[in-house]
């Protein structure tokens, strides 16, 4: 217990901090929000309209510390501003609008490459030179150390262009309202299967690979052979004595991973036309959208803290040592 | 393993169904929007050009008293039947149409045209074409007629009342805030305003059922969303999108190739020319004869090839596209020679400019400074460069961020760059922008125009003279005088005038603009013009076309 309050503690630190950079950092960034706006329109706006322009926006010369404090005060209320590029929206029913896809997709690829990969880790390392582990290893880190982006690219194009198989873009038909209905969890499954099995493909071998050596490491410990001595199943061996010790850097990388699930997964995005927090992200920093960028960072400091601290309560689980640490 | 194969080759069967590629939504036509983007937020406030506005807010709904037609030259009356100038130039009246409804049942009148003139008088971040630097009064002198006084003699904003999209009074008068104002649910008298279906990545807007021109041809727009070229590019070659201004590469093979019969592009250099602007704030090239020398170094042909697919075609000395093509002075065009590809007269005029090589054979260096991701540009700014090493300038190609380019253009922190121009109904706004001294900013100093920092008094004298006169003759006469001095001064160095890109896909629609047709610019990107567009849209006759099967 105490070793989770102390977690607690230096968690709510983390999230000061980082909402305090949140802060600074995008007012550190070259460029001025409203010339950026008239970039956006090149050649339709007016010189005259810059004035116009500022004054929506309400670009005040107020010093750093006095913004910093209504900042505070408004992220301490849930009031995230409003977005510059997609004025007058709030940033918070911008965000919302990619946060259920980003972790629908990012989500769901990384459990399923997490599950897949850690299993496929526990049976080559416990059949260690069997055919399994003589194919699986080099192909998925072949795979994985391929450009993620090249890789995406093919994929669309020989099963979405050229075979016509999945859909080549969007997260459900555009002639479909969302709704808990049997043709509407068909069409987000099929536009799923692209991104998320070219994100599952690219990612499996980590896993496999992390698992495979620490297991085959706890494997030559002495509570192995102990276990085996006092003549316990082989699955109960597997399972309950090497995978459970081995899977605890695999839980570290996990949490890590689910906390940056909502960052979204640009590349993806983008080659799939997949909505989501990356893209909006990349479109919050082109055009200067202070507020946007600050809300996104914030989510996404927030999720890894979060994650981070469901990895600890897990540990604890798994790890007595973590208890009376 | 065997059995997960088994169920993954069949997960892959049943997924096979779902591809949607080329499916056609009977009696819809699918719009790619100008803005690339990842979600859309519904947005219908006509008064905003930035930000995340829906395309159909200024393209289909909210429509203006006169439309400017750059094909032809000509206003098309529109919610105005007609218009016209005090004799003094001062005042403008226009005459509202009558019979015209919101697309809620109620009538439209010239009640209408002075509440919108004065909401953006009375909130100034409505009025992003700076009307009120010029606009004094609005009135209605007589029922039906709406007058409006200028502070001064101003012809050129007949372009910017006529085309003033306008809203409904009955409506925004109970709006608390415009300038935050999401419309939603808008009320306008364009052809499409029911907004039928709204969704992140796509939405569908259904026919105004009270269009005063009468019900138009298409049944309702669609639009996705893409987050970039390459996938735009993919939806109109796959025939998912009907109408789009997208840069396609090797167009005739990649587009037209894959359907001949439905796949049709039009690329009319109706768009601003596109400069080399060198910095007349900074030696040496405050000296005309430098640039004209940079000028001659660049072989055109060879841009245009590399840099833009030969859309285009080398621009000549005035740097009128052919948006101006009726002002263009044949004598200026001929008298401006320094942009003929010529090396050795190039070197020859730096050596008489004083600028000798030294051992390495350099003159002087600079960076040409090109916004990143502008593939285009880069290409052709790496051709330019081999053109000035012949002539002993070493010249490099630097690339930044757009929104720090922008800045260095505006601020003038810069030797030399590419850039657009704009266009407009009358030269006039284009040369204001390339030789005025009301427009050069100091260094340092944002110039949202004039980015070379070229001011000229006998440019300003003319530019007055233009402004106040509606009289063809002296226009002409005076746009011929500002095409000598620009062809004598060489301000900005011409590369090649921009191609309007525009495609279509005539599966279910026939109707678009094309170079045997040329009625209006085919890019969906142009508001209001795109009203012509729309408006003259016509199912494919039933004999033939997919409507047949409706």
């Amino acid at each position: 217990m105490k070793f989770l309050l102390r977690r607690i503690g230096f968690y709510l630190i983390a999230a000061w901090a980082s909402v305090t950079l949140a802060f600074i950092i995008p007012r550190l960034m070259p460029g001025d929000p409203a010339q950026a706006m008239f970039a956006r329109f090149k050649r339709k706006l007016e010189p005259e309209a810059m004035d116009a322009l500022r004054e929506a926006f309400g670009f005040t010369d107020a010093p750093l510390w006095q913004q910093y404090f209504t900042y505070l005060q408004h992220v301490a209320s849930g009031d995230l501003g409003i977005s510059i590029s997609y004025y007058p929206a709030s940033v918070g029913s911008v965000i919302s609008t990619a946060l259920v896809w980003t972790l629908f997709l990012a989500g769901v690829s990384v459990v399923i490459s997490f599950a897949i990969g850690t299993w496929l880790g526990i049976l080559t390392a416990w059949n260690r030179n069997g055919w399994l582990d003589k194919i699986a290893p080099p192909i998925l880190v072949f795979l994985g150390a391929f450009p993620y982006f090249w890789l995406a690219m093919l994929f669309l194009f020989l099963f979405g262009f050229v075979l016509g198989w999945f859909p080549v873009r969007h997260a459900f038909s555009p002639d479909l309202e969302p709704g808990l209905n049997l043709a509407f969890m068909w069409s987000v499954t099929t536009h799923a299967f692209l991104p998320a099995g070219t994100i599952v493909l690219a990612t499996l071998g980590g896993w496999l690979l992390s698992m495979r050596n620490t297991m085959i490491g706890v494997l030559d410990e002495d509570y192995t052979l102990l276990a085996r001595a006092k003549g316990l199943s082989e699955r109960r061996i597997m399972f309950n004595y090497a995978a459970r010790n081995a899977l605890l850097p695999n839980v570290t990388g996990f949490g890590m991973a689910l906390g940056f699930v909502v960052s979204g997964s640009l590349l993806t995005e983008i080659v799939f036309s997949y909505p989501g927090q990356g893209y909006l992200l990349i479109q919050a920093v082109r055009s200067l959208d202070y507020p946007l960028i600050q809300g996104l960072f914030l989510t996404i400091t927030l999720a890894v803290l979060g994650a981070n601290l469901l990895v600890d309560i897990v540990y604890v689980w798994l790890d007595p040592r973590a208890r009376r640490g | 393993m065997p059995r997960i194969l088994r169920t993954l080759t069949l997960g892959l069967f049943l997924a096979s169904c779902a591809g949607e590629s080329g499916k056609v939504e009977p009696g819809v036509l699918v719009v790619n929007e100008a803005e690339q983007t990842a979600a859309f937020i519904q947005n219908f406030n006509p008064f905003f050009e930035f930000g995340d506005v829906r395309w159909p807010a200024r393209h289909s709904m909210y429509e203006p008293m006169m439309i400017y037609n750059v094909m032809t030259g000509d206003y098309v009356p529109w919610l105005a039947t007609n218009y016209t100038w005090s004799e003094d130039n001062r005042t403008l009246r226009f005459a509202i149409r009558d019979g015209v409804k919101w697309s809620d049942g109620r009538a439209f009148s010239a009640d209408d045209v002075l509440w919108t003139f004065e909401m953006m008088e009375s909130n100034k971040a409505l009025d992003l074409r700076g009307l009120g630097e010029f606009l004094a009064e609005v009135t209605e002198p007589e029922p039906g007629v709406v007058e409006f006084s200028l502070h001064r003699p101003y012809v050129p904003a007949l372009e910017y009342i006529a085309q003033q999209p306008i809203v409904p009074r009955h409506v925004w008068k109970d709006v608390a805030d415009p300038v935050s104002f999401a419309n939603e649910t808008p009320v306008a008298t364009g052809p499409f305003t029911e907004v039928l279906k709204f969704q992140t990545q796509s939405y569908k807007i259904g026919r105004n059922p009270h269009y005063w021109k009468g019900k138009p041809g298409v049944e309702a727009l669609r639009f996705l969303a893409f987050p970039g070229n390459e996938q735009a590019n993919m939806a109109l070659v796959t025939g998912d999108v009907d109408w789009a201004a997208d840069f396609v590469p090797a167009i005739d093979r990649i587009f037209v190739g894959r359907n001949p019969e439905d796949h049709h592009y039009w690329f009319p250099l109706v768009d601003g020319t596109v400069f080399l602007f060198a910095n007349t704030a900074v030696p040496p090239y405050d000296d005309p004869g430098v640039r004209k020398a940079l000028s001659m170094a660049i072989d055109r042909e060879l841009v245009v090839k590399v840099g833009m697919h030969d859309y285009t075609r080398p621009a000549d000395a005035t740097g009128l596209s052919d948006a101006y093509a009726r002002f263009r002075s044949a004598k200026a065009v001929e008298a401006g020679t320094w942009v003929d590809h010529d090396v050795a007269a190039a070197n020859a005029m730096l050596d008489e400019a004083g600028f000798p090589r030294n051992e390495e054979g350099i003159r002087f260096d600079f960076e040409i400074v090109v916004p990143s991701g502008f593939s285009d540009w880069m290409r052709a700014a790496q051709v330019m460069c081999h053109g000035f090493r012949e002539i002993g300038v070493d010249a490099k190609v630097k690339t930044y961020d757009f929104n720090t380019w922008y800045e260095k253009v505006q601020n003038g922190e810069f030797q030399v760059s590419l850039g657009w121009s704009e266009v407009h109904e009358s030269p006039y706004g284009l040369y204001r922008g390339l030789m005025s001294t009301k427009t050069v900013a100091a260094i340092g100093e944002t110039g949202v125009e004039n980015w070379h920092r070229y001011g000229n008094p006998r440019a300003d004298r003319l530019l007055a003279t233009l402004s106040r006169t509606r009289d063809d003759e002296l226009t002409r006469e005076i746009v011929y005088q500002l095409q000598d001095l620009f062809v004598e001064e060489a301000p900005a160095i011409p590369l090649f005038p921009g191609p309007s890109w525009g495609e279509f896909n005539t599966r279910q629609f026939t109707g678009f603009p094309t170079a045997e047709n040329p009625y209006a610019p085919l890019t969906p990107n142009w508001a209001p013009q795109t009203l012509l567009v729309l408006t003259e849209l016509a199912p494919k006759s039933s004999a033939e076309g997919v409507s047949a099967k409706r």
